[in-house]
């Protein structure tokens, strides 16, 4: 046990239980035990009684800590202790790490920009305002000119030499042209022109977004409202016209661009694409079936169980509501797959790409919510649910009655072993007195005992038991009743403990015999190979002979691997095995009890002790029980004898098995490998991830414009058939489902045509064709 | 501590932040990697993100009803890219998060282009490393020094790796490193001065033992990454090569359509998480009751569908059976060409003399055996140039060294010069000369004793005798037996307590057989967590490219063949 401590050692070789010798292999170990310790059962005794100590002692010192409720924790001590420490997949979960906000430092600087920029577009505006505010083809030039001049101080001619933009001097044949928005010069190729409407557009949505402005933290600096009035100031200046600008403005391109991007915007905020709409609608849907789902699944599942909580046409109300929604989801994504296909010039490919993604996810949603939709019982087959539920319910009454009588068969048992016990002398015995009268009025197990009596650990629910009696005692004040049944306790508590060791302790080891397992079988899978090699080439060069005579020593250990590991598990005999067999004598407690008094106890140091002679009970059926691998020998030897081709045909190496297997299948396969894209997360679908960006390009040429099934399936369009089909009571549900089904095997059908496997579409075609049949049929028979 | 879950942590919280309502990811080369690692597409699609797109990616349209989630690595690139898509646009509101410290005036310039004041969110999100499992990340860095010093690119590459992943697990470390390695300091110096410097951030809750982070190098254990695997993952690794969770099975012969690349990830395979550390014996057997498992669930082809009911079963099933159907073969497939690849190269005797060369000190033996196999004719170039590498690792010094004599056989044996120069190259780099600490022969008398009882016991498993020489350091570090003055502490202060919780960092990459051997200590040893992390993660393959691209050795010629680093097989 010693081992304990060092998990790396416990797993080499075959240890001998009793001198702890390492020996080669099992056979090695038998013939080990058989001339060494054949007839030494005293000392076996004395061996095993010391293990079990040192097992008792490292249980202790996992278990310092959990003091009193020690029934309680154990389990769960006892899980670290068989692995000691933990997967890193179990770790428990973590926090959020560190993350740091630049947010306000981003705010800070942007709003110092930004006011600038809303500034610089607000004046723009209002002189654009201005500029329009009158009628410009009913004014003669030079009172437009005096206007214009009016709202922007024009830039003095003479300090502006050379065109600003593109750097053209200016001559009488380069004439300089003012921008009318901010006044500066420049050539006329440079210079921009603004329409009338195009004004109107912006100078309207500003005096309709300034009352409310556009962004949320737009800067208080933007200007509110525009004044009038400043036309007033009409001048008298005349001036030499070069061309009168009736329905247009002159600006220079910066102005403009400004006024361009502000166009945009204002477009933006007052479109909204057909795709959001939709897809407003289909998150919509989706919520509400989240909703109602749980909902449904909750009342069918009642249902089905024969439970009367739920009314049966209100849940069937339910999902026909559930389908419906469903059904909406599924149009609503069609018809986002399909939006602008038939446009002329096609959609941009990532357009495209959006709505396939929105209509994938929404298949995957119906996949996983709805088709999982478990169905109705009918009415006939809800009575008969109800009358089984009833049966059941009788059947679990008469059960519970019966639990309760036996528990109060096995107290009244233990409450006349303990008076036996008393007998045999002491202190006790004046304890022990009552006996007889309790038999009357025996402690009952306290209503809490009907939860605990689920404990699948006979002991521990004897446990509980006593612990309510000692409740019962204690509120009665027999306080001598309450010490015996404390002592009673005690000892249960302490059997139960050292059958909790000693689950661990055989966890522990089999934990390390499976590892030991899993190594000998690679050690086998290449032996094979070898093996293999060695009848293909023939060559007996000396290295392969004394592999293949290695080969012969570890076989026998090895073909059986998976039939008898609780026959490793004796030979590498640890107390584990026992402990199989002493959980196996404590399911039924009284028995032990009973053996009991036949022993004279000396008194409690000895109680811990207790089961000892239990387990070298089950020891000793063990040592007896170890023959199995006599049944195993006549078969073993002669596998030894003829070691090589017939003993190895059957298995020659996982490897070559799999190769000879795999080929097969994999023609099968073909069709159903074929990853739908829309179903296999984890398979091969065609992943966005890619760094390489092939996909985009490659996909926007197979998009499902010619002979898209699903524009078949928008045709059938599932409303119309749902008012068509709801008069008809019974039906409907059905009918429903079937052109569910349809539309989810045209959606295979295209996905198996996109990824081109025809094997498939074939065999899915086939479904089609039958359920498009059944469905005619059933419409010819319900019309 | 578990890296995995730290990442989807971050990458969950963004998308919840951004509320409802359609949205693209916006990434950046590294983070799309990063963030594929913890999340599947059907999952991430749940969550209302529909779109994936490059930032800096030029065919993006202007697509204002979507929200746009930025996740990115602070670069300088990434900045000057984001500046322009702020300056017009293209979705309707942005959410940015950087994936380490970004600097002040970055942000400033950033808030400055955003004049449409588009972005409702700027923050720090650490997950700045790929999580491979749950203990054990990588930065996907090849060759990360230049000769014994580090590159400086990789140097603040590993830096900002290493410190992220401190910040996503809330550890601030004391800092062990490797004294023989330079780098090991060098690195262990930048970390700390991050944790200086950024010392706000660092300032977790504090526990009791506080967090260890221990600095490796790769030199110190040159053998690890020479041996061939057994264990389901190590062994994909070696024989077909892992990237990012996939795997390129393109090269298999008769490879289907669908399954030129496959993705094997533990988070949401099933078979592959229960199988992945097990050897290869142990998957055979269960790849088979996963077939039969699935034979019984598989529709019969020619199955009538005669009454509702039968219909209604095959539609229910058949989302599920799809789903079962891609694992199977996705694993049939990759088993079947791992067993394929073991017979070719017939790497059961190759594997069995690598491990006698890197387990035990019989040299005629291993000398003799060597020579057999470079002689048969089976046995590949790669598979021959490792043997003689190992070789040469194991009796560099010993007298009756015949190393000459085992390159005129490689010579003979037609292998390319490239690996034999490769071979004085890891001596070079994981040689006597440059280890800190005696790879091959056991130092105190309980390893003594131990090697002796294995000697007289005979190995369980001539396969997998070799434990990396990692085991030995942590089993020392956790019963705080490891020595100070080959493993010295940063910094004054030293641990007084058995550590905890530990970060073990190996500079030149880590390996799956180390990142086994820490699931077995994490498994087996109570109250103790380890984390590993590496550069990368070493096939045997990639390591020698990355002894290559250290340009240790043979420094001018070789250089250009470092730059082909075609998929690994």
């Amino acid at each position: 046990m010693a081992s304990l401590d060092d998990p790396g050692e416990v797993r080499e070789g075959f240890l001998c239980p009793l001198c702890l010798k390492n020996l080669q292999s099992f056979y090695q170990l038998q013939s080990h035990y058989e001339e060494e310790h054949s007839g030494e059962d005293r000392d076996v005794k004395g061996q095993i009684k010391s293990l079990v100590q040192k097992a008792k002692k490292a249980k202790n010192r996992l278990l310092k800590r959990e003091g009193d409720d020690r029934a309680e924790s154990g389990t769960q001590g006892y899980e670290s202790f068989s692995y000691g420490g933990v997967d890193p997949y179990m770790w428990e979960p973590q926090e959020l790490g560190a993350v740091r906000s630049h947010l306000s430092d981003f705010k800070k600087h942007r709003a110092a920009r930004i006011d600038h920029y809303v500034v610089e577009v607000n004046k723009l505006i209002i002189r654009l305002e201005k500029l329009t505010a009158f009628d410009r083809t009913n004014t003669e030039s030079a009172k437009i000119r005096a206007i214009e001049k009016s709202v922007v101080p024009w830039v003095n001619d003479q300090d502006v030499p050379f065109c600003p933009d593109c750097g053209n001097k200016f001559s009488i044949r380069n004439r300089r042209h003012h921008c009318r928005l901010c006044g500066s010069i420049m050539c006329k190729k440079c210079m921009e022109l603004i329409s009338l409407p195009f004004a109107n557009k912006l100078t309207s949505a500003s005096k309709d977004s300034l009352s409310t402005h556009t962004s949320p933290s737009q800067s208080p600096n933007s200007v509110h409202g525009s004044r009038r009035g400043s036309i007033s100031s009409v001048s008298s200046v005349s001036s030499v016209l070069d061309e009168k600008d009736d329905d247009r403005i002159r600006c220079c391109t910066h102005c403009k661009d400004t006024l361009l991007k502000r166009e945009q915007q204002i477009d933006e905020k007052e479109h909204t694409p057909d795709i959001v709409k939709l897809y407003e609608k289909l998150r919509l849907c989706m919520e509400k079936v989240d909703q109602k789902a749980p909902e449904y699944i909750r009342m069918a599942a009642s249902l089905n169980a024969g439970e009367t909580t739920y009314n049966l046409e209100h849940a069937g109300d339910l999902r026909v509501e559930v389908q419906k929604v469903y059904e909406l989801i599924d149009a609503l994504s069609k018809k986002i797959l399909t939006l602008g296909l038939n446009q002329d010039p096609p959609p941009h490919p990532n357009t495209l790409r959006l709505q396939r993604m929105i209509r994938y996810s929404a298949t995957l949603f119906v996949q996983e919510k709805l088709l999982g939709l478990m169905s109705l019982p009918t009415r006939e087959q809800f009575e008969e649910l109800k009358k089984k539920r009833k049966q059941e319910m009788e059947r679990k009454k008469i059960l519970e009655r019966q639990v309760d009588l036996e528990s109060q068969r096995r107290f009244e048992e233990r409450q006349s072993d303990l008076a036996s016990r008393a007998a045999n002398g002491d202190v006790v015995s004046l304890q022990g007195g009552p006996a007889p009268l309790r038999k009357a009025e025996g402690w009952l197990p306290l209503s809490g005992s009907q939860g605990q009596s689920e404990d699948s650990d006979p002991l521990l629910q004897q446990i509980h038991n006593i612990t309510s009696f000692i409740r019962q005692a204690k509120a009665a004040g027999r306080t001598d009743e309450v010490r015996t049944l404390q002592e009673n306790l005690r000892q249960l508590q302490d059997e139960y403990d050292q059958q909790q060791t000693e689950k661990a302790i055989e966890l522990s080891r089999r934990q390390a015999e499976e590892e030991d397992l899993q190594r000998e079988q690679l050690q086998r899978l290449c032996e094979r190979e070898w093996e293999r090699e060695r009848e293909q080439f023939r060559a007996a060069s000396l290295h392969t002979r004394t592999r293949s005579l290695d080969f012969r020593e570890i076989r026998p250990f090895q073909l059986e691997p998976s039939r008898e590991p609780p026959t490793h598990l004796a030979y590498a005999l640890d107390l584990g095995s026992s402990s199989v067999q002493s959980s196996a004598a404590l399911e039924t407690p009284s028995p032990i009890t009973a053996l009991e008094p036949v022993r004279v106890w000396s008194g409690p140091p000895a109680i811990g002790q207790e089961s000892f002679p239990q387990s070298i009970m089950s020891q000793q059926n063990e040592l007896a029980s170890l023959n199995p691998f006599d049944e195993e020998d006549p078969s073993s030897p002669t596998a030894e004898g003829t070691t090589s081709p017939p003993a190895t045909e059957p298995s020659f190496g996982p490897s070559a098995y799999i190769l000879k297997e795999y080929n097969p299948f994999e023609e099968e396969e073909e069709e159903g490998v074929a990853g739908n894209p829309f179903t296999n997360p984890d398979g091969p679908a065609p992943n966005p991830f890619d760094e390489e960006d092939e996909d985009p390009h490659q996909r926007p040429s197979s998009p499902p414009v010619p002979g898209n099934p699903f524009e078949e399936g928008t045709c059938t369009n599932p409303f119309e058939m749902d008012s068509d089909s709801e008069p008809e009571g019974e039906e409907p549900i059905e009918e429903e489902l079937l052109l569910q089904q349809i539309d989810n095997i045209k959606a295979y059908i295209f996905d198996a045509k996109q990824c081109g496997r025809l094997d498939e579409v074939e065999v899915l075609t086939e479904n089609l064709r039958e359920l498009k049949r059944t469905l005619a049929k059933q419409k010819g028979g319900t019309h | 501590m578990n890296v995995v879950f730290a990442v989807k942590q971050y990458v969950s919280k963004m998308i919840e932040d951004s509320g409802p309502g359609m949205k693209v990811l916006l990434m950046d080369k590294e983070t799309t990697g990063i963030v594929s690692m913890v999340y599947t597409q059907s999952e991430i699609l749940q969550k209302e993100v529909y779109l994936f797109e490059r930032i800096d990616s030029q065919n993006r349209e202007v697509m204002k009803h979507l929200k746009a989630i930025c996740f990115l690595r602070p670069t300088k690139e990434n900045v000057g890219y984001l500046i322009q898509e702020l300056r017009r646009p293209k979705y309707s509101i942005y959410f940015i998060y950087f994936s380490n410290v970004i600097s002040k005036s970055d942000v400033k310039s950033l808030a400055e282009a955003d004049e449409q004041e588009v972005v409702a969110e700027v923050q720090e999100f650490y997950g700045d490393y790929i999580a491979v499992n749950p203990h054990l990340f990588s930065l996907n860095i090849l060759g990360c020094c230049q000769g014994r010093n580090w590159d400086p690119a990789q140097l603040s590459r590993t830096t900002q790796g290493l410190t992220a992943l401190l910040l996503s697990l809330k550890k601030c470390p004391m800092i062990r490193y490797q004294l023989s390695s330079e780098a090991a300091k060098r690195l262990a110096e930048c970390v700390k001065q991050v944790i200086t410097k950024e010392y706000e951030l660092f300032e977790f809750r504090r526990t009791e033992v506080p967090p260890l982070l221990l600095i490796l190098d790769r030199c110190d254990d040159a053998i690890t990454p020479l041996l061939n695997q057994w264990t389901y993952q190590a062994m994909v690794h070696e024989l077909l090569g892992i990237n990012n969770n996939r795997i390129d099975l393109s090269r298999v012969p008769g490879i289907s359509k669908d399954l030129r690349e496959v993705v094997l990830s533990a988070e949401n395979d099933e078979f592959y998480a229960n199988n992945m550390y097990l050897n290869f014996a142990e998957i055979g057997s269960n790849i088979k009751n996963l077939m039969e498992d699935f034979q019984k669930k598989k529709p019969k082809e020619q199955q009538k569908l005669e009454s509702i009911a039968d219909m209604k079963a095959f539609v229910e099933n058949y989302p599920q059976f799809k789903k079962m159907s891609g694992t199977v073969s996705k694993h049939v497939t990759v088993v079947g060409e791992l067993s394929r690849l073991v017979s070719e190269r017939n790497l059961l005797e190759v594997s069995e003399v690598e491990q006698e060369l890197a387990c035990q000190n019989d040299h005629s033996s291993a000398l003799q055996n060597v020579k057999r196999l470079l002689q048969n004719p089976k046995v590949t170039e790669f598979d021959a140039a490792r043997l003689v590498m190992l070789y040469a690792l194991h009796y560099e010094r010993h007298s009756s060294n015949s190393l000459p004599g085992l390159m005129m056989d490689l010579r003979n044996k037609g292998v390319s010069e490239k690996y034999r120069k490769l071979v004085s190259a890891v001596v070079e780099y994981g040689g006597k000369r440059v280890r800190g600490s005696d790879l091959f022969s056991p130092k105190d008398a309980v390893a003594i004793t131990k090697q002796f009882l294995k000697g007289l016991k005979g190995v369980e498993n001539v396969y997998t005798q070799h434990q990396p020489f990692l085991h030995e350091t942590l089993d020392h570090l956790i019963k705080g037996k490891l020595k100070e003055n080959v493993y010295p502490y940063l910094g004054p202060s030293t641990l007084r307590d058995r550590p905890q919780d530990i970060i073990v960092f190996i500079i030149g990459g880590a390996t799956y057989e180390e990142a086994l051997t820490v699931y077995n200590l994490n498994r087996t040893t109570p109250g103790v967590r380890i984390v590993l992390g590496g550069t990368t993660v070493h096939n045997t393959k990639s390591f020698l490219e990355e002894v290559l691209a250290s340009g240790l050795h043979s420094r001018s010629r070789e250089s250009s063949q470092v730059t082909s680093r075609s998929a690994s097989r």
